[in-house]
């Protein structure tokens, strides 16, 4: 298929993960596609896909992000904030430089982003923030993630409203996508496989997320189709936050 | 030509041959779903190949034979959605409880017995999908809609409850909450309030893409919901707005 045909789209953090996911969709759905990330190109980065070495929390590396985009696409249509970091911390245990580092990225570099490429989508836009849905509920011990997903929900309101009715702008708030983050968050059990089992129970979808279910969402809301879909923060999560977390049958 | 989204689906339609209905029935033939529009009488024309059936949400024995007739017909039923509603323009103190109760009848119980004897055939289907109408009105009022907004807030809470309940059987269940769209419900809404064009920008205007939404912008987003793509979504009120109810109040200052 082909939704995205004579679109451009840049999607942060395309390395691994939801990111890749997304990277990938997008090309197969007809867009030309720029993603980044800290480090060298990915090895195995399709090669129809551009690359620009970028610290999205570091404002002169966004602004050569933005240059990148012009010089390669000349305007921007789709924009994907994906890049996250997540820190498996209470308040009491972060030290300034996780503070420094997950906020740079997960609230720094959306800003960043977004401050730089509107301005880039002369023709009109959708923008696609990744928040979670640890925006609303809270994932013990990760605290200032939470916070993180919380600002990404209430920019997303603020974009769609100031920027609107050219650009459209909307939130993924993903549920447990099996991803390296996702290990990460299981890894801190005292038995990760048991945690698996009890969280798959208690996701009416049978199963955990993967990145393709993301980014069938995310193709939606970048194409046409989604025209009148803006201002909002979509839930997908197998079903998850829809049941109360106290359930007798797992007791 | 794109790859048709439901191939090889069959659909059931309530309400649809209203105005968000017909948009559906019409996007699903076109994604290549089998299509049955129920509503009480067909009001306008359908898309080629769909077809009507003369269906009443809150008469029980009516909705047990259709499914009865369905079940020898299809053997399953892939996509379920639940788009038949009424709206009563009143406050609660002007509402008899002959309305309230016709509305919660038609918006909440019809909803509950089409869902109730659709079940064994959506277990039968390799991954079903039941799209339930809510409004953003669930959410936030519009005055003087009470009972109207009473219904959708229920809808929203079934919603999250059939999702939760048969999950595990593979069936996924969502609500559309849309905002305004240009139907005969809106039309009514807007009533006797004045000039409908100028009616028309104001709420054009107070909309981030300043513009309100078409049936066919709904069809879109129930497409998504009922095809594979969506697989991992279920349990999940999606507001479909343009952006109305991401604001605070539009102040005139």
């Amino acid at each position: 298929m082909n939704r995205l045909e004579g679109k451009t789209a840049l999607v942060t953090g395309g390395r691994q993960g939801i990111g890749r996911g997304i990277v990938e969709r997008f090309v197969a759905e007809g867009a030309r596609v720029m993603t980044c990330g800290r480090g060298a190109r990915p090895e195995d980065l399709p090669a129809v896909v551009s690359w620009q070495t970028t610290d999205i929390g570091a404002r002169r590396d966004v602004e050569n992000l933005g240059k990148a985009v012009v010089d390669e696409f000349g305007a921007l249509s789709i924009l994907v904030n994906n890049a996250g970091v997540q820190i498996e911390k209470t308040v009491v245990d972060t030290t300034d430089a996780d503070w420094e580092r997950l906020m740079g990225v997960n609230v720094t570099g959306v800003f960043l982003a977004c401050r730089a490429l509107i301005p880039l989508m002369a023709d009109g836009g959708s923008i696609i923030n990744i928040g979670s849905i640890s925006a609303t509920t809270a994932d013990p011990g990760m605290a200032i993630y939470n916070a993180s997903k919380a600002f990404v929900q209430g920019l997303t309101r603020s974009i769609a409203v100031d920027h609107g009715p050219a650009i459209r702008c909307n939130a993924i708030s993903p549920g447990w996508i099996m991803t390296g983050m996702a290990e990460a968050g299981f890894a801190v059990a005292s038995d990760p496989a048991a945690a698996q089992r009890d969280a798959i129970a208690r996701h009416p979808a049978g199963r955990f997320g993967q990145p393709a279910d993301i980014a069938s969402l995310a193709t939606w809301l970048a194409s046409d189709e989604a025209s009148f879909a803006t201002g909002q923060c979509y839930t997908l999560d197998g079903g998850m936050t829809a049941a109360s977390p106290l359930n007798p049958a797992l007791f | 030509m794109m790859k048709q989204a439901l191939a090889g689906k069959t659909a059931f339609v309530t309400g649809g041959s209203g105005g968000i209905g017909a948009a559906i029935c019409e996007r699903f033939q076109a994604e290549g779903a089998t299509v049955i529009a129920a509503d009480l009488r067909q009001a306008g024309v359908l898309a080629d190949g769909v077809e009507f059936r003369q269906y009443d949400v809150t008469d029980e024995a009516g909705v047990i034979a259709s499914f009865e007739e369905l079940a020898g017909r299809w053997g399953n039923l892939d996509i379920l959605v639940n788009a038949a509603g009424i709206e009563i323009e009143k406050t609660i103190e002007d509402t008899t409880l002959a309305e309230w109760n016709q509305i919660f009848a038609i918006n909440v119980t019809g909803m509950f017995l089409t869902c109730k004897y659709a079940l064994p055939l959506l277990r039968r289907s390799d991954g079903a999908s039941v799209i339930n109408f809510g409004s953003y009105d669930g959410f936030i009022a519009d005055p003087g809609l009470a009972a109207y907004c009473a219904t959708k807030g229920a809808v929203h809470a079934l919603t999250r409850a059939m999702a939760c309940d048969h999950g595990p059987e593979g069936i996924r269940v969502n609500a559309i909450c849309p905002g305004y769209v240009n139907t005969p419900m809106l039309q009514s809404f807007f009533g006797d309030s004045g000039d409908i064009e100028s009616l028309k920008q104001a709420v054009r205007d107070v909309h981030p893409i300043r513009s309100y939404g078409e049936p066919r912008d709904v069809a879109n987003l129930v497409n998504w919901l009922a095809s594979d793509e969506a697989r991992y979504a279920s349990g999940q009120l999606w507001v479909l707005d343009g952006g109305l109810s991401a604001q605070v109040q539009q102040m005139k200052l």
